[in-house]
């Protein structure tokens, strides 16, 4: 019986050790692969860790977590120390209010407090950045160390601090010989929980944050769209360096009782390391403070171009480049999504190049928040493909410049699927011979403009009625296909080759089918979503000139070049274009697509009323999952 | 009232002279005017009932309360001024609060530490005190692990390693057992011989205050009832309640008929007192020990045992009379129901004035 137990929970133990440290493990490991896949080991190299040292934005990004991360944990618990001996010391009403008060940052959900400190911040003309992201982070760590020291302090014998003032103690000899030994560990505790929230906080961090400051989870959120092997490369130094200094301060105190216990004599020079320590603290506090100011001002005195851009859509080097060879400051900063790039300028955040997509476009020209080409600076005008100046969203050709296009369509394993399926277009994802083999993308008008082509209509169609048809389309597909609705994980589960076809962006179906030579591409008959992301200039936007110098260097031919290479989508310059078509993607349907069709289309921009009928019907669709 | 006064013991200098000292917390008075000196080398020693004012005044003199109205002088100086940590006294602590990161040994040299006086030096008094309180040998020990009376000695040693004028024992006693606070009283005593400086003894317990202080010092709802050797308060208590608080006693309504006559109980009796006026209604106090019983016929008293407890070195017993029960201790044995006489002598009747409120 006993024994029967014993098993049981080991058992457990093991499963629950699993579950915890299993993902660590397989992060760790993929950081060592010679491929960019993440799911499938090719070999074993260092080239993801060789690449996030020469990644300036991300290793700027850990310089501004883990500097945010100890100045505000070193704030936060002198604050929250003091806060807990104040408190102990206050009259019962005052105490349990403002007890309770402390709680409401711990329970808020982040999100709320974010958007609090976000308005907090612009009602002050507070300029967002480095500041206001240390401020939001002792704001929220502070509680934290409160509520860990405070019971501490409860449970002290009040007379210790009078007994020391009473030896010859002055009090502020009192509070660090006496209470806050006393304290040590619920400090400690509240040390550790403010570090942890500050370093892996994103949601605050998003919100107050801008002027190209992002810490590590912004950078690994904007990624979403490619994740590559060096976030693994950088959680790895991450757990070793957090493992590294766990195991120290569980080790060390141990073997310094140890001494000090033996010889008696250890308190003197105790005290004296005391005072060392906070010297040493508020030294490492200021250094970074400073080091953050100036990370936040350098290039002052510099003319400063702001662009937003879409995650991993840019060789970053291109942007240094680009500084040297204006004299200028770059402040770059990435979102996920146009719909969130979208929020950004409306919370007042001001750019001068944005580089948003097709319908997003049109919205900001219908909204006048853009300003004119000035079309004698873009001396490289001649270096685009011709066809990608006319478009139905800036029909004047006045306010964008192409930068990387391409379509959709099915990326498909040979091996599976029969050749003369392709014919049926997108009705293939109705073909029940692949039922469970297909993965469709998590995109509501991507997965409309599929069930519109297929039943001949336009994807930009304003007929409910139409919608409500693709929408039974839809249904049909899911009940009868069971497709997998997957984002851009797709990439690695065709590369993995786990299922017969997916739905992907040609761009990340060249990659795909780059790194598995049995897939191929096609664009159904029926016609497609043809897409085109391009670069503006917003109205807010003072140094024009710059702002249209950065767009005509990004058509260099050389710089797109190395531009392509790094992104992976098809370039809106010809040369580019047609070198990758021809040589390094030479026979890769994805590259290139001939996007002749007529029945292909650019999306246009939804009204709200449409926009929320769509998305009420994609909700149905998902949630109505057998 | 009487005027208070301290009878001189020797003659020594008054090191710390309080004047008309109040404190209120909040809405509440705890001192309602206190005054008092206390001597060099003196014993002293703050006696009453628990909320009486007693902790507070100490702490006052330690400098962890301030007073509302009133001076402390201290050698001549206004006290309330200096910080605590600058003042020439050292405290033990009711619960000792004792540093528990620290061994006995770091515990004895906290305040050495703090005047960075030379190690050496340090290693010679703190040894030296862990000596006079019977500690030898501990200096590693965890205070934590000590016992009550251990750790009680390393709170002493804490505080006279460092030289105060003056010490101050908050209840020092308070949280050891019977048997061992008897032998803490008389260490406590040899200790403050040996150093020879002022010790300032918080209690509540009249038996400790008694065999330990060269003055006692009662005290009641903030204000002082008696100040005296322990022989004074014992014999001559002032009013109802120092009669009452000081061991027992009965005590007896009654009229000063003369100088050294009264009459209570319907009985004249001699007695010592003189000074007051005539036909005064006073109140006459018999401690149970000096009550003599004796036959019938000798007694000026008469009445019936109607109680007998045995309290190992005496009897107690209650001698229930027409007007009153009488509480008298004697080592003789007497039976239960049997009349006897009472007889009291002069010198054991105590005649004080009646309690004002």
């Amino acid at each position: 019986m006993n024994k029967k137990n014993g098993i049981g929970a080991k058992l457990y133990i093991t499963l629950c050790f699993m579950f915890f440290y299993l993902p660590i493990l397989v992060t760790m490991f993929f950081s060592f692969n010679s491929s960019k896949s993440l799911t499938h080991f090719t070999g074993f190299s260092f080239r993801w860790y060789e690449k996030l040292i020469h990644d300036n934005s991300i290793m700027s990004a850990v310089y501004v977590s883990i500097s945010i991360a100890i100045i505000s944990t070193i704030i936060s618990t002198v604050l929250g120390t003091i806060t807990a001996i104040g408190l102990s010391r206050s009259r019962k009403l005052l105490k349990e209010w403002i007890l309770n008060v402390n709680n409401f940052p711990i329970m808020n959900p982040d999100i709320v407090t974010a958007i609090g400190l976000m308005i907090f911040f612009s009602s002050l003309k507070i300029e967002k950045g480095y500041i206001p992201m240390l401020l939001s982070h002792i704001a929220f760590c502070t509680p934290y160390v409160i509520t860990s020291v405070y019971p501490k302090v409860r449970r002290m014998d009040h007379n210790l601090a009078n007994a020391a003032m009473d030896l010859g103690a002055t009090p502020f000899q009192a509070l660090t010989k006496v209470v806050i030994p006393m304290l040590k560990p619920g400090i400690f505790a509240g040390m550790l929980l403010a570090f942890t929230m500050s370093l892996d906080d994103f949601v605050v961090s998003y919100f107050v944050t801008g002027n190209g400051v992002e810490n590590i989870s912004i950078v690994v959120y904007n990624m979403s769209k490619r994740i590559n092997p060096t976030i693994n490369a950088l959680s790895t130094i991450l757990i070793v360096v957090v493992t590294v200094i766990l195991v120290c301060v569980n080790v060390i105190p141990a073997i310094m009782r140890k001494n000090h216990k033996s010889t008696g004599m250890a308190y003197q020079t105790k005290a004296g390391t005391f005072g060392r320590r906070v010297v040493l603290a508020s030294g490492i506090v200021l250094v970074l403070f400073i080091a953050g100011f100036s990370f936040n001002m350098s290039g002052a005195g510099k003319k400063v171009l702001k662009v937003y851009n879409a995650g991993e859509y840019i060789d970053k080097t291109l942007l240094d480049d680009f500084e040297k060879k204006y004299n200028c400051k770059v402040i770059y900063e990435t979102f996920d999504s146009n719909e969130s790039m979208y929020t950004k300028l409306q919370s007042g955040e001001k750019y001068d190049v944005l580089v948003p997509s097709d319908y997003m476009i049109e919205r900001l020209i219908k909204e006048k928040y853009l300003q004119p080409i000035d079309w004698s600076l873009i001396t490289n005008r001649d270096n685009v493909i011709e066809h990608l100046w006319t478009n139905e969203y800036d029909p004047k050709g006045k306010y964008t410049v192409p930068y990387f296009w391409g379509g959709v369509g099915i990326v498909y394993d040979r091996n599976v699927v029969d050749e003369k399926d392709l014919e049926e277009g997108w009705d293939i994802l109705l073909n029940e011979k692949y039922k469970g083999n297909v993965y469709m993308y998590d995109s509501e008008r991507d997965s409309f403009m599929i069930a519109l082509k297929s039943l001949g209509y336009s994807m930009n169609t304003k007929s409910k009625k139409e919608y409500k048809e693709a929408y039974e389309w839809l249904i049909r597909q899911r009940d009868t296909m069971d497709p997998v609705y997957v984002g851009d994980d797709v990439m690695d589960n065709m590369i993995s080759g786990n299922k017969a076809m997916a739905v992907v962006y040609s761009g990340d179906g060249a990659y795909v089918i780059n790194e598995n030579e049995n897939l191929d591409f096609f664009l159904p008959d029926q016609g497609t979503n043809e897409w085109c992301d391009c670069m503006v200039i917003t109205k807010d936007c003072k140094e024009t000139t710059l702002a249209n110098q950065f767009i005509n260097f990004m058509l260099e031919e050389d710089v797109s070049e190395i531009n392509e290479e790094y992104v992976g989508y098809d370039s809106a310059v010809k040369s580019t274009y047609e070198k990758f078509r021809d040589d390094y993607y030479l026979g890769n349907n994805a590259c290139a697509p001939k996007l002749d069709n007529p029945l292909n289309e650019t999306f246009r921009y939804q009204e709200t009323e449409l926009k929320q009928y769509c998305a009420s019907l994609w909700t149905k669709v998902k949630s109505h999952q057998k | 009232m009487n005027p208070y006064y301290i009878k001189e013991k020797k003659v020594s200098n008054t090191i710390i002279e309080i004047k008309g000292l109040t404190k209120n917390f909040d809405d509440q008075q705890v001192l309602r005017g206190i005054d008092l000196n206390i001597h060099e080398n003196e014993f002293l020693t703050l006696l009453g009932p628990s909320g009486c004012g007693k902790t507070t005044i100490l702490r006052i003199i330690a400098g962890f309360e301030e007073p509302s109205q009133g001076e402390v002088l201290f050698s001549g100086e206004d006290l309330t001024k200096i910080p605590s940590y600058k003042r020439e006294v050292n405290t033990v602590f009711q619960k000792y609060s004792l540093f528990p990161f620290l061994n006995v040994y770091d515990n004895v040299a906290f305040g050495l530490n703090l005047k960075k006086v030379d190690k050496e030096i340090i290693h010679e008094k703190v040894t030296k005190m862990l000596g006079l309180v019977g500690l030898q040998g501990f200096e590693k020990r965890d205070v934590t692990l000590l016992s009550g009376g251990q750790q009680q000695r390393v709170a002493i040693a804490r505080a006279l390693v460092n030289e105060p004028k003056v010490l101050l024992l908050d209840e020092p006693l308070g949280a050891l057992d019977a048997k061992l606070r008897k032998e803490m009283q008389t260490e406590l005593k040899k200790i403050q011989q040996e150093v020879g400086i002022t010790f300032i003894f918080v209690t509540h317990d009249q038996e400790e205050a008694l065999s330990m202080s060269d003055t006692v010092v009662v005290l009641n709802d903030g204000v002082i009832q008696q100040i005296g050797t322990p022989i004074d308060i014992y014999n001559e208590p002032e009013n109802r309640f120092v009669a009452n608080f000081i061991g027992e006693s009965n005590i007896i309504e009654g009229t000063m008929l003369d100088d050294c006559l009264v009459k209570f109980d319907d009985v004249e009796f001699v007695c010592v007192d003189k000074g007051f006026k005539k036909n005064e209604e006073i109140e006459v106090v018999l401690r149970p020990e000096d009550i003599k019983i004796v036959d019938l016929k000798d007694g000026q008293l008469r009445g019936k045992v109607v109680s007998e407890v045995f309290k190992g070195v005496h009897y107690e017993y209650i001698v229930q009379t027409d007007k009153r029960d009488y509480k008298v201790h004697t080592t003789e044995f007497y039976n239960l129901g049997i009349e006897v006489g009472m007889r009291l002598d002069p010198d054991d009747i105590h005649v004080m004035y009646t309690m004002e409120y």
